[in-house]
């Protein structure tokens, strides 16, 4: 749609992309103290290939694959602790020393929202396959025109 | 022993489904395994007469949901009767289809499937295990009747069965509910004689399921049209074993229903009038395998009529004919399958000379029909004298009604049983016949001569029968199978029916002879109104669908509006605005402000993009409101969710057109009543929720607690995370559900729903 034809708009978001990427990542693990968590990151991330997608930059397709690996993820942490004895999601808290980084103090909650973070993003990507954003990037094929004629091709952003 | 074998069978499901891939018969031998072992685990335990055992595993206490099987007597019989039967038709079916048919891993799974629901069934020894069987029995079967699903008569057969069968399992839960409830227990052998108007009420639902499934009239619609299905399904299903657990449902609560009179009057009712009726249903047809049907429709009947009698003696009869009847039936079957596959034919119009060039098949064909006519020396004879004997055995009204049915019923069975053998085997039009299969003729073999083989070893059969029997009545234990009764009135009967029965056919053949070329099939009486009510039903669904699911987006959000507005009603009666402060910190008034006017510059925006970026501006100035109130957590999921949004409609809007399109008046002010009363609603609502805040704040404990054991800081990411982690589990797996969806309805179906083929 509008935005394959804005040179602009693509660099911007090509520029952006690994920073918005971080920030994701940082909201992932800053999560369990600070404002941020697997949901939060997940929605970066989805923004981040929601922008890529309209602008016809390469994102990841695999929705399903990423719905599948973090329900499996979410899970595994789940049922973990019914190995060793626990309860279902019984939370296990490691303290380690790392270098650069100093004590850093993680749970499996992480995996959770890691988990979480996936089946956002897979989420995202499927709302966007099902609004049928990747093909408003491309050119116009013929048997799409009947749907693509009514498109606004000189909306811009 | 039962875990495991049930293991195998569930392995076996999965192993014929990788089978399948390769081809039908690899899968076929593979699915054979399980109910092979099992039957020979039967087999052994029955002739063992191994000590009864409970199977238990416990699903929710409180609600005394209990999956619980037991290996009693009857039981065991009956399982050794399905898995033994089944193994033979699965060996059977690797002769039916041909190496190249296609569909393997489907027929062979839903057929071993089955298999093992039926197993569950006759081992079921609680209410609940008992309708979870009894149920996966419909659906197995419905997808084994609609096994060839691109014809459209078969995609009614199997509707038309699996709604007849499957709400039948409706009522008997129904019907067990109250019987376990009147009994206090939920366990199938601890049920307790019921009576009064729920008795009565609990033997009526009862009797439904059993008509249901075991196609007692009217409800035997379904089993004719069944025939729809391959041969080996028919031979199994509709003749050995899914049709038998209605009979065996009566079997099981009869005891609990002996002091209800309208368990007799219905069943006897309900037994009698299917086994005429079912009779005459087989002599007028002229398909083979209709004949078959109909006959064990009519022998259904004569089944639930001796259980209906109750007596001691007329347990034991119907226990030793449904061995006999499982016999001589699937041979039957299995000799018409034969029949249909070698010479194309089922007419019985068209076929003839086949004992010239089907010996084998001819040899098994008169001994299981001879058996089911009840002549001897087979097993068929000695039941249907062990028949007439129970029912020369009650009195008064009970004892003319019965022999004079059972009589009839049985003239009935021998007529049409000769006219079959003669009109498919004896002298007619010739047949061209292809090369035998061996896989199909030794099944049918095997299950004749077990005919003789049983009439022979009568001794241990009448003692296995006598032990299942007993297990159902204390009185049936003095009865046994006699070989030579001698000169006794069930003699002469027996006799005078052979007689009747055979010249009654001897007239039917001639007359058919000279109306050989132009006679025509009979309408399935029945059937097709059962399938106009299915359409009619549907008709009306479909009307009040399109009724309730308008399809408009406009009107949804109306509907729901006004629903939230006409909720708050009850909220006006108290209403104060005492405790109400113009605002907390100034900001907050700048973004309200922010908000009310972004969201007015919206309702008049007439371009489609420029209203998608008011919500979003409305949206992020929410999100000032929250961080100017301290929740930077549920401000920056709101940010972030307020960008995806606006990016979606940007995605979506690039299908539409860029402006609204012009509204006309009248709809403009429903818009606006609608939208006046939701938001009044909301203000409303939220000023009476906050008047009277209930409990105290749980941010003090919640605090503690992150810390203490989730180890964090952010009280709502530890909450989501650790606290109520199974709650967000749920909450992922209902976003996996929802993507799921949109995959679904935003691929386009390449052809029309099922749904529209079907009606």
């Amino acid at each position: 749609m509008i935005a394959t034809r804005s040179p602009i708009a693509r660099l911007g978001i090509r520029a952006a992309s690994p920073l918005a990427i971080m920030t994701g990542v940082y909201l992932l693990f800053a999560g369990h103290n600070q404002p941020g968590g697997g949901f939060s990151a997940g929605l970066v991330f989805g923004a981040v290939i929601a922008l890529r997608t309209v602008t016809g930059l390469q994102t990841p397709r695999h929705a399903n694959t990423l719905i599948s690996i973090g329900i499996i993820i979410i899970c595994t942490t789940a049922a973990a602790p019914l190995l060793v004895g626990n309860e279902l999601l019984d939370q296990q808290i490691i303290s380690t020393e790392l270098p650069l980084l100093g004590k850093v103090k993680t749970g499996s909650a992480l995996p959770f929202d890691v988990g979480v973070t996936a089946v956002v993003v897979g989420l995202i990507i499927a709302l966007l396959h099902g609004l049928g954003a990747a093909n408003l990037a491309k050119p116009a094929q013929p048997a799409s025109r009947h749907t693509s004629s009514t498109t606004d091709a000189g909306a811009e952003v | 022993m039962l875990w495991i074998l049930f293991s195998v069978h569930g392995a076996g499901i999965g192993a014929a489904v990788a089978a399948g891939q390769r081809s039908m018969h690899a899968a076929l031998r593979t699915a054979a395994i399980a109910p092979a072992a099992t039957g020979v685990w039967a087999i052994w335990s029955v002739f063992t007469n191994a000590e009864p055992r409970v199977y238990e595993i416990t699903w929710v206490e409180a609600l005394d949901l209990v999956i619980r099987f037991r290996t009693d007597s009857l039981a065991l019989l009956m399982t050794a009767i399905v898995s033994g039967i089944g193994a033979l038709v699965f060996v059977y079916a690797t002769g039916y289809f041909s190496p190249g048919a296609t569909g393997g891993s489907r027929f062979a799974a839903s057929l071993l499937a089955f298999s093992t629901s039926m197993l569950g069934l006759v081992l079921a020894d609680s209410v609940w295990t008992l309708f979870i069987f009894w149920e996966l029995t419909s659906v197995t079967s419905f997808l084994l009747v609609g096994f060839n699903n691109t014809k459209v008569e078969v995609q009614n057969a199997a509707r038309r069965a699996l709604m007849i069968t499957g709400g039948g399992g409706l009522a008997l839960l129904a019907g067990l509910l109250l019987l376990g409830r009147s009994s206090g227990t939920t366990i199938l052998t601890d049920l307790q004689p019921a009576e009064g108007t729920a008795g009565i009420l609990a033997a009526l639902l009862i009797l439904t399921a059993v008509a249901t499934k075991s196609a007692q009239v009217p409800f035997h619609v379904w089993l004719p049209g069944a025939m729809a299905a391959p041969t080996p399904v028919s031979a199994y299903l509709h003749s050995a074993t899914m049709v038998k657990a209605g009979v065996l449902l009566m079997a099981v609560t009869g005891s609990a229903f002996a002091d209800v009179d309208a368990w007799k009057i219905v069943g006897l009712a309900l037994g009698i009038s299917t086994m005429l009726w079912g009779g005459i249903g087989a002599l007028r047809h002229v398909d083979a395998k209709l004949i078959l049907a109909w006959g064990t429709v009519s022998q259904l009947g004569l089944l639930v009529t001796l259980l209906a009698l109750g007596s001691g003696k007329a347990i034991f009869a119907a226990m030793s004919m449904l061995v006999a009847h499982a016999l001589f039936k699937a041979t039957l079957f299995l000799v018409v399958g034969e029949v249909d596959i070698r010479t194309g034919a089922r007419d019985i119009r068209e076929l003839g000379n086949l004992y010239k060039t089907m010996p084998f098949a001819t040899g098994a064909a008169v001994l299981a029909g001879l058996s089911m006519a009840g002549a001897p020396p087979l097993l068929g004879f000695t039941t249907k004298e062990a028949a007439i004997e129970a029912a020369l055995g009650m009195e008064g009204i009970e004892q003319v009604v019965s022999v004079v049915a059972v009589t009839l019923g049985a003239v009935i069975t021998v007529a049409y049983t000769t006219r079959f053998l003669w009109c498919v085997f004896g002298p007619g039009p010739h047949t061209l016949v292809t090369e035998r299969r061996l896989a199909m003729t030794i099944p049918a073999s095997f299950l004749a001569l077990a005919g003789i083989a049983g009439f022979i070893a009568l001794g241990p059969v009448t003692t296995i029968v006598r032990r299942a029997a007993t297990e159902l009545n204390e009185k049936s234990n003095v009865y046994e199978l006699i070989r030579w009764p001698g000169i006794t009135t069930a003699f002469l009967i027996s006799m005078g029916v052979l007689v009747a029965g055979g010249a009654m056919a001897v007239l039917l053949i001639t007359r058919s002879q000279s109306a050989r070329t132009n006679a025509t099939a009979p309408s399935p009486l029945g059937a097709n109104n059962a399938d106009q009510a299915l359409d009619g039903i549907l008709a009306v669904s479909r009307r009040v669908t399109s009724f309730v699911q308008h399809g408009s987006l406009p009107v949804y959000v109306a509907v729901m509006a006004l629903t939230a507005s006409v909720a708050t009603i009850p909220f006006f009666t108290d209403l104060t605005i005492d405790h109400l402060t113009w605002w907390d910190h100034p900001l907050q008034m700048v973004f309200a402000l922010a908000i009310a006017a972004t969201a007015l510059v919206g309702a008049f925006v007439n371009s489609r993009l420029g209203a998608a970026l008011t919500l979003g501006a409305v949206g992020i100035a929410v999100c000032g409101i929250f961080v100017s109130y301290g929740a930077p957590d549920l401000a920056l999921t709101q940010l972030l969710i307020e960008t995806i949004v606006v990016v979606g409609f940007v995605t979506g809007l690039g299908h539409l057109n860029r402006e609204f399109p012009k509204v006309v008046n009248t709809w403009r002010s429903v818009r606006l009543v609608v939208s006046g009363l939701g938001g009044c609603a909301v203000v409303v609502a939220l000023i009476s929720a906050t008047a009277s805040p209930s409990g105290t704040a749980p941010l003090e404990v919640l605090a503690g607690q992150a810390v203490e054991t989730g180890g964090g800081n952010n009280v709502v990411n530890v909450v989501l995370t650790d606290m109520r982690a199974l709650d967000t589990l749920g909450e992922v797996v209902v976003l996996a559900v929802v993507a799921l969806g949109i995959a679904a309805l935003a691929t386009q179906p390449e052809q029309a729903p099922d749904e529209e083929v079907m009606a």
